[in-house]
């Protein structure tokens, strides 16, 4: 089976991306990796995509998305980061590929994917639930399947397609919704890509909602996950092989999260050990912490989430200002100044 | 048994700088030396000539006092504040305030910014990132400051803490003051830290957290510290591979080689010969293996074989690579000829032996060796046959105690295995493995294991070419007599014996002794160099010297302890412990990831094997474990007989 195999993300998340995309390498060399990026490369950082670890770079304005700059203004940068994965999935389904697997930059595969292309013999959609197993305890059921209520109850850290029938359908509506309602907009339904995916098994047929343990281990379901190191050197997640895990909120937060619910299961810890290393040695120095081209205007003032909402919500500036992130004369910078207050 | 962590003595002057100036107080020491040159630093003076002059660093530490209680390190020539920072306090070593403390304090009047045990705290935090940024701390109140007095262990917080010990500040008063903002720990059960960051309202509060525990906490249901098991602590502390690597060739490059002319001189010419490498200078350092090269020594000197020693002059912890440089330490006949680059030490050889002569070689550890050179220094001693010993499994993995990560046993898996993958010595695997089969190459090879159980995992799970191999255990247990007991009843008593180390298992006896603390049904015991507060355990202070060889022995038998809770993390080739606990008729208790020590526990007679941690503590909730009384066993005693080591297999 012929299989592309890409991530969105900006370059904050290279660092990340390299780490996805070497233990994909190591994995299954024979799928074709890609980035798609929505950003610009920092000034002093070298970026030279014939030494990274992926075979194929698709910048997101490439992705023919219309009014792209005024497209790309009313989101923030995981909205747009998410919002991408439409696009591309819908158009990958043309390059001659028969399945396209989606994976976020912040996951790494730990053992061969393989039981995915044998699932996409039979299937032409496979989602990873954020929860396979229910939690009884009020703290888990609050921070993990009440969360996952109000996002979404798949995972979209992962998604993968046969690029032919359900899975072309599929890849046809998500680039529709995505193009339009790719928001963190809780109160009006949607959480970027996310909250989309709960409709899947209503509107498509040949989905295979994947149960087994070993894929998409997360902070959010260790609570019902333990991991344990076998003496013959596999990794088990509740007695099945671990495939691969989502290293979601590397830092404080992720940490936090980790311990309330990981507790004496060691392993673990381990694991997120392994990567902390792997990502401080993918790490570039010369990308600025939280760097994006697009998080500021073109005089270099931050753009506000409340400018970019209001701009996605007024037709009128859209028509006005087809390039909002222009500064100085005659510009939604200026308009703000003076009339957006 | 397998390496210990070895220790460089000497320190440099970056790394003394580094370690005393957090805890130097110029406040103190311009206040009382006041015939300082004015445009003179405190530190540097006092690194430069105070200490020498008998001045004091800080007012709770004592230069003549602890070089007076402290004679070797007198003799050593040590500056004795870096000695106590950097070794001393985990030694237990005592300390005595300065006798200017008293009138400095009167001068200044107590406040804590004098005290530059902060300074050194905020710097030891800054270190890990993990330092919260707390200068001052609100008074308690009536209720706070009772409950805080009700639950606080004075002499836990004093043993922890020997500048509050040395001050004579009341503890309670030291920990509400300042010691919780240095993070200090009121008792063994309440960990500040933990604290603080399992509950960023309290930490956001500035408030005591022992306090608020007390006070608040308890009764909601938050916890006193992290559970998360001490393998949680282990991985967060864990320094990569590489960066070790690294800082062993920064050491190594910095030092400085004597004249190769010097070596040929003090060789000399060598009649009969036997030869050691392993990773230290057996002298100069303690442990099982530089025990058992020291015997080796003795038993060639008894043949009137000449002994020479060589080992990296620098600690290594990996073996070393052809292009990384690694000057060489030599003894000979346990006597410090220099060091010396190993081309050098190769020709030296060469003219030296250029006479006839018996000789041998052992390879004991090939820790900072490289695998080529050890073999010309050997060719040109003339030799080509010798033995490698299987002190530990450094010829399978970098992690040379097949620790995965240092928190569990791996058992060598295949290479390319995700627990390899995961592992911090995964990526050094292949280094490791392929300098040992270079070396089996270059020489015809004996491999010797202490146990049968570790000849037999080794030829399982590695491939390298030896010639032969034999099994020699370093001891064994000789002609039984009943054990000591008394007759009166009392609680069976459960010891641990040594270094309290992760590796050599002592959270696992550490959380037993709390768990069961105050069961009257059990006893805990700790016998070794330094006592460990954490663990609710009576310590009794155990040296094991060259004139003392059995003195763990003695003082278990004299203790009638029941059983020895040895519950290494590693799979230990051989376990002196065990078998010194065996001969003073303790029963050994141990889990089945212990190599030697569960093959020889598996006795009956000797002891009890467990399947996990969870099975330890069943075993003393339920009682069963009081079948292992002295008593109820019939417990015998025995005479350990030591092995002659490599004389006991050259003709």
């Amino acid at each position: 089976m012929k299989i592309l195999c890409y991530s969105s993300f900006t370059f904050s998340y290279l660092n990340r991306a390299r780490v996805l995309f070497q233990t994909l390498r190591e994995h299954h060399p024979d799928w074709e990796l890609a980035a798609l990026i929505t950003d610009r490369p920092p000034e002093g950082f070298n970026f030279d995509p014939a030494a990274e670890p992926f075979d194929r770079l698709v910048w997101a304005s490439d992705l023919n998305i219309p009014n792209f700059q005024s497209w790309l203004f009313k989101h923030d940068v995981v909205e747009v980061c998410t919002a991408v994965k439409g696009p591309f999935i819908h158009q990958a389904c043309d390059w001659g590929f028969d399945a396209v697997i989606y994976m976020d930059p912040d996951t790494a595969a730990l053992a061969s994917l393989s039981p995915l292309e044998g699932w996409l013999e039979d299937h032409d959609i496979l989602l990873t639930p954020h929860l396979v197993d229910a939690n009884d305890d009020d703290a888990a059921i609050r921070d993990n399947d009440l969360s996952a209520s109000r996002t979404g109850i798949f995972n979209l850290g992962f998604v993968a397609i046969r690029t032919t029938g359900e899975g072309a359908r599929f890849a046809k509506w998500w680039n529709d919704r995505l193009l339009s309602y790719c928001y963190d907009d809780m109160p009006n339904g949607m959480f970027v890509d996310q909250r989309w995916c709960d409709h899947v098994p209503a509107l498509f047929d040949r989905l295979k909602i994947i149960r087994d343990p070993g894929y998409n281990v997360a902070s959010w379901n260790l609570s019902t996950r333990k991991v344990t190191v076998e003496k013959n050197g596999t990794i088990s997640v509740n007695g099945a092989p671990l495939r691969f895990w989502h290293f979601t909120k590397l830092g404080a937060v992720g940490d936090a999260m980790t311990k309330r619910y990981a507790g004496t299961n060691f392993p673990v810890y381990e694991i997120w050990a392994w990567y902390k290393r792997q990502i401080q040695a993918a790490t570039d120095p010369t990308i600025p912490d939280r760097w994006w081209a697009f998080g500021a205007y073109d005089d270099g003032r931050p753009i506000a989430k409340r400018e970019r909402v209001l701009y996605r919500e007024r037709i009128d500036l859209q028509q006005a200002f087809p390039n909002p992130f222009a500064s100085g004369r005659g510009s939604f910078q200026e308009w703000l100044e003076h009339e957006g207050a | 048994m397998a390496v210990t962590a070895p220790v460089d003595d000497r320190p440099r002057a970056a790394d003394v700088h580094r370690v005393i100036a957090p805890a130097f107080d110029p406040e103190f020491y311009r206040a009382i030396y006041t015939d300082l040159p004015p445009d003179m630093g405190p530190l540097w003076h006092y690194r430069m000539a105070g200490w020498q002059e008998g001045r004091d660093p800080a007012p709770w530490f004592s230069v003549e006092g602890y070089l007076t209680a402290h004679p070797d390190i007198a003799a050593a020539g040590v500056e004795p504040f870096w000695h106590f920072l950097r070794h001393g306090r985990h030694e237990g070593r005592d300390i005595v305030p300065s006798r200017h403390a008293a009138a400095y304090f009167a001068q200044v009047g107590w406040t804590p910014e004098p005290w530059s045990l902060e300074g050194f705290a905020a710097a030891r935090g800054a270190a890990d990132g993990q330092r919260r940024r707390r200068v001052s701390a609100p008074p308690l109140t009536a209720l706070e400051r009772a409950a805080v007095e009700a639950e606080f262990d004075s002499a836990f917080y004093l043993a922890l803490n020997p500048d509050v010990a040395a001050s004579g500040m009341d503890p309670v008063d030291h920990f509400v003051r300042t010691g919780w903002l240095e993070d200090r720990d009121p008792n063994a059960r309440f960990s500040v830290l933990d604290y603080l960051d399992n509950n960023p309202d309290v930490a956001a509060a500035n408030i005591n957290p022992f306090a608020h525990y007390l006070t608040a906490g308890r009764a909601e249901g938050r916890s006193p510290r992290h559970n998360l098991g001490f393998r949680y602590d282990v991985i967060a502390r864990l320094k990569p591979v590489e960066a070790r690597i690294a800082d062993a060739v920064t050491a190594s490059a910095r030092l400085r080689v004597d004249p190769p002319g010097r070596l040929l001189i003090a060789l000399g010419a060598l009649g009969d010969l036997h030869m050691t490498l392993s990773h230290d200078n057996y002298v100069e350092h303690s442990g099982g293996l530089q025990a058992c090269v020291r015997r080796e020594a003795e038993q060639f000197a008894r043949r009137g074989v000449a002994h020479l020693h060589i080992y990296p002059a620098k600690p290594w912890p990996v073996v070393r690579a052809s292009g990384e440089a690694g000057p060489l330490g030599v003894l000979l006949n346990g006597r410090r000829l220099g060091v010396f680059a190993p081309d050098a030490v190769a020709n030296a050889l060469r003219a030296a032996t250029s006479g006839a002569g018996r000789r041998s070689f052992a390879v004991h550890s090939l820790l900072g060796h490289e695998p080529d050179a050890t073999a010309d220094i050997l060719n040109a001693a003339g030799l080509s046959e010798g033995f490698f010993w299987l002190h530990d499994f450094a010829s399978l993995c970098a992690g040379f105690h097949l620790l995965r990560n240092d928190v569990e046993d791996c058992a060598a898996p295949p290479a390319d295995s995700a627990a390899c993958a995961v592992c911090a010595y995964g990526a050094t695997r292949a280094r490791h493995v392929e300098a040992h089969r270079r070396l089996f190459e270059r020489l015809a090879i004996t491999v010797v294991a202490p146990s049968q159980t570790t000849l037999e995992f080794w030829r399982a799970h590695g491939d390298l070419p030896a010639r032969a191999a034999v099994v020699l255990p370093h001891a064994r247990l000789e002609a039984g007599r009943p054990a000591r007991r008394s007759r009166t009843p009392r609680p069976f008593r459960l010891a641990y014996l040594g270094m309290p180390t992760p590796l050599k298992g002592w959270p696992v006896f550490r959380d037993l002794a709390q768990r069961f603390e105050h069961d009257p049904r059990y006893e805990f015991l700790h016998l070794g160099g330094a006592p460990d507060p954490s663990a609710p355990a009576a310590f009794h202070k155990v040296v094991v010297t060259a004139d003392r060889p059995r003195a763990m022995q003695e003082t278990l038998d004299e203790l009638e302890a029941d059983a020895a809770l040895i519950w290494p993390l590693c799979r230990e080739t051989f376990s002196f412990t065990a078998y010194e606990a065996a001969a003073a008729g303790a029963a050994v208790l141990t889990g089945p990831d212990s190599g030697n020590v569960a093959a020889f526990a598996a006795d009956p007679a000797v002891g009890r094997v467990l399947a996990d941690e969870q099975a330890l503590n069943a075993a003393f909730d339920t009682g069963e474990v009081l079948a292992l009384g002295r008593a109820r066993r019939k417990a015998a005693s025995y005479t350990l007989a030591y092995s002659g080591m490599t004389a006991d297999l050259v003709s």
